[in-house]
């Protein structure tokens, strides 16, 4: 049997495990032509990250070309040990922590009338419906918890594969989740009768 | 508390279906002994139904894979634009090569630095001529250098080289702007009291004069308005002065030891030609140049003999050209001194202390003056002032054509009749007395004319103050001859007795006698 009959036998096996691997193959052969396909595949679910993530739909555009382009020149040298939509959510994830830690940077640097306005609790009127002030609460987590906590109820992320995109163990995705819900009963509390 | 913990947490894997099924049925146990625990559980469940339903969708972007394959060509394309990194390859290219080339030859920086010194340096040496030709160098402005130390630098007296002492006994020479130059003529003073006669004058004369192609060499100025002054000009000028001193002690006898301070007076000649002779062995050709924007100190050779024979073509070019009939607007001589002469090496040995402030540039010399003990001198312009005053009051008197008879012995009463000079150590002030007094009776006359016509005319008020001062004096003079005729009388009645006297009195008296008594 030689190297060719052996890559010919193999290739089915790829192909069946995951499609996006066909694709990731022909673009490592040189059609790049593929890689749009790849973008239309997982672009709104890049996109819902870093908005749940962020909290906010301000350079949500920004930091998911971001990730694509970063997508783009690596392709090639993806080595088809994970699936292809872990390592994409890892760079999001990736993205999305670079961009908050330089907003957090640059908010040391603003005066306080020009801070990004952060969807806060208190500003929940009457008239606001409960997913909206879910989502507030959300966003009032930190972003250890925040991030586990989006993948896991918002996204449908399993632990294993929260902890590959966060590269961290199971048992922190378990413990992280847990104490983010545990926070935001405490942050829901006032308003308990009216959501429970 | 922590099992408590646990628990919870367990709880909270529990409704997300992430536990084994040991885990499982071991939480299920669990709930269903504890109230708090079903609790929690109600809880949970209820925040992860509020999360789950609070997913809210961010609306599609139309645009997205356009502007991504736009940015994706546009990175690509800079990704492989070299020409951006043209300017960071070349700098370390050159960084490198430098590198390199200060590896295998570490002193380059050094000798560019001191090849652009050397050029800077002969920039400024150029054209250097010696000061003679640009301040006009008389004997008068030597002697006053060898004696007061001041030297002009140019020809209208602005700035001058003065040497000089610290407190501390420090040689130094400065470059100052000439405030008050006095000495204008104490060489005429010093002759004058040295009581020289015309064959000695020139002969001193001719001493200062040779020493001037030497300050000037040591001196150069040029038309970048460089100033190159050999600091060995300390020796010259002491060299000047023990000559000067040599030949006053040898020509001016007893003068000399009148005018001069006493521990002066007293050198021997061989102290005096030792100096000379240590000085003139000191061959320095470090000069130290004051130019505008720096003061450094450099090797120069100023070949004096070649700057001679340059001057010399110039003056048959121009009288060529003047035969010629060309007129000359302006002529420049280039006398190229800084190149050829600039030595690499300079000796760095030698270093003078140099300080410069507004008004003046000074530089210490310690190191490099011969040791000479300095000598106070009299300020020759108060020795001309005190003879003036001893001399002005004095009604000058017309010597007589021939012999006056005084009573009845014939005395040869030679007024005035004082000799030039006298070697063997008589008074010293009688010519310079004669001097004055002829001067005065010149200017008298001149008066007493001028008197003559303006009583015709009207008299001035100041000169006619004057004229009756003159008339004062000439009668307490008058008196004074009437006194002293009186007293010859008285004089020479007891040798009226002694006839064999009387050949020996007809004796011209003697000289010294007759200014005894003219004081």
């Amino acid at each position: 049997m030689n190297y060719e009959q052996k890559e010919n036998m193999e290739q089915p096996k790829i192909l069946t495990l995951d499609d996006d691997f066909s694709l990731i193959k022909r673009f490592i052969d040189g059609d790049e032509a593929v890689f749009a396909e790849l973008v239309k595949r997982h672009k709104e679910k890049v996109r819902n990250i870093v908005y749940l993530t962020l909290s906010s739909s301000n350079s949500v555009d920004d930091i998911a070309q971001e990730v694509f382009i970063t997508v783009y020149r690596h392709l090639k040298s993806f080595r088809f040990e994970s699936q292809f939509t872990t390592w994409i959510y890892r760079i999001t994830i990736n993205k999305c922590k670079d961009h908050l830690r330089k907003r957090n940077v640059r908010r040391i640097f603003l005066p306080l009338s020009e801070e990004e306005k952060e969807p806060v609790l208190e500003s929940i009127n009457e008239d606001s419906d409960i997913k909206e002030i879910v989502r507030s609460a959300i966003a009032t987590l930190p972003d250890k918890l925040k991030i586990p906590l989006v993948l896991k109820d918002l996204e449908g992320f399993s632990y294993q594969e929260i902890a590959d995109t966060m590269e961290c163990e199971i048992g922190t995705v378990k413990s992280r989740i847990f104490r983010a819900r545990e926070s935001l009963k405490k942050v829901l509390k006032p308003l308990e009768k009216e959501l429970m | 508390m922590n099992k408590n913990y646990t628990d919870k947490e367990l709880l909270s894997a529990y409704i997300d279906g992430e536990l084994s099924l040991n885990e499982k049925k071991l939480i299920e146990d669990k709930i269903k002994t504890s109230l708090e625990l079903q609790k929690e559980l109600s809880d949970l469940k209820k925040i992860k139904e509020l999360t789950s339903g609070s997913v809210d969708r961010i609306s599609e972007s139309p645009f997205f894979e356009t502007r991504l394959f736009a940015n994706i060509n546009t990175q690509a394309s800079n990704r492989f634009n070299y020409k951006k990194w043209i300017p960071i390859g070349s700098l370390t290219l050159v960084t490198l090569t430098l590198m390199v080339v200060l590896k295998f030859n570490p002193k380059l920086i050094d000798n560019i630095v001191e090849q652009q010194k050397s050029n800077l340096a002969g920039f400024y040496k150029e054209n250097l001529q010696p000061l003679l030709y640009a301040a006009d160098l008389t004997n008068e402005d030597i002697f006053n250098f060898a004696v007061y130390q001041e030297l002009p630098l140019d020809s209208a007296n602005q700035q001058i080289l003065k040497l000089g002492f610290d407190p501390a006994g420090t040689e130094f020479f400065e470059i100052k702007n000439a405030s008050n130059i006095s000495h204008s003529s104490n060489l005429k003073s010093f002759v004058a009291a040295l009581d020289l006669n015309e064959a000695e004058i020139e002969m001193i004369d001719s001493i200062i004069g040779s020493y001037s192609d030497q300050l000037s060499s040591l001196v150069l100025v040029n038309d970048k308005n460089s100033v190159a002054i050999n600091p060995n000009i300390w020796n010259t000028r002491k060299v000047i002065l023990a000559d000067i001193l040599a030949f006053a002690k040898r020509f001016a006898g007893q003068n000399y030891s009148k005018i001069l301070p006493t521990e002066v007076a007293e050198l021997d000649n061989k102290t005096i030609m030792k100096w000379v002779s240590d000085a003139k062995s000191v061959k320095a050709n470090q000069y130290i140049f004051f130019t505008p924007d720096s003061i450094f100190e450099d090797d120069f050779v100023f070949d004096m003999d070649e700057f001679k024979e340059q001057m010399e073509n110039v003056k048959d070019e121009l009288a060529e050209l003047k035969e010629q009939g060309v007129e000359l607007k302006e002529f420049r001589i280039n006398f190229d001194s800084a190149y050829g002469n600039h030595k690499r090496n300079t000796d760095k040995s030698k270093r003078y202390e140099i300080s410069v402030n507004k008004d003046q540039i000074k530089v210490n010399v310690q190191d490099f003056a011969i040791n000479i003990p300095e000598i106070d001198f009299p300020d020759f312009d108060s020795i001309a002032i005190i003879i003036n005053e001893a001399t002005k009051n004095i009604y000058p008197v017309i010597p007589p054509s021939g012999s006056v008879v005084v009573g009845k012995n014939n005395y040869n009463y030679n007024f005035n009749s004082v000799k030039p000079r006298n070697k063997k150590g008589e008074v010293s002030l009688d010519s310079v007395m004669h001097q004055r007094n002829t001067e005065n009776e010149l200017k008298n006359n001149e008066q007493k004319k001028k008197y003559q016509n303006q009583v015709k005319t009207g008299p001035d008020f100041n000169d006619s103050l004057m004229l009756k001062q003159n008339e004062e004096l000439k009668k307490e003079m008058d008196n004074l001859k009437k006194e002293l005729q009186k007293f010859r009388q008285d004089f020479t009645k007891p040798n009226e007795s002694d006839s064999g006297q009387s050949k020996k009195s007809k004796q011209r008296v003697n000289p010294i006698d007759t200014d005894e008594i003219e004081i």
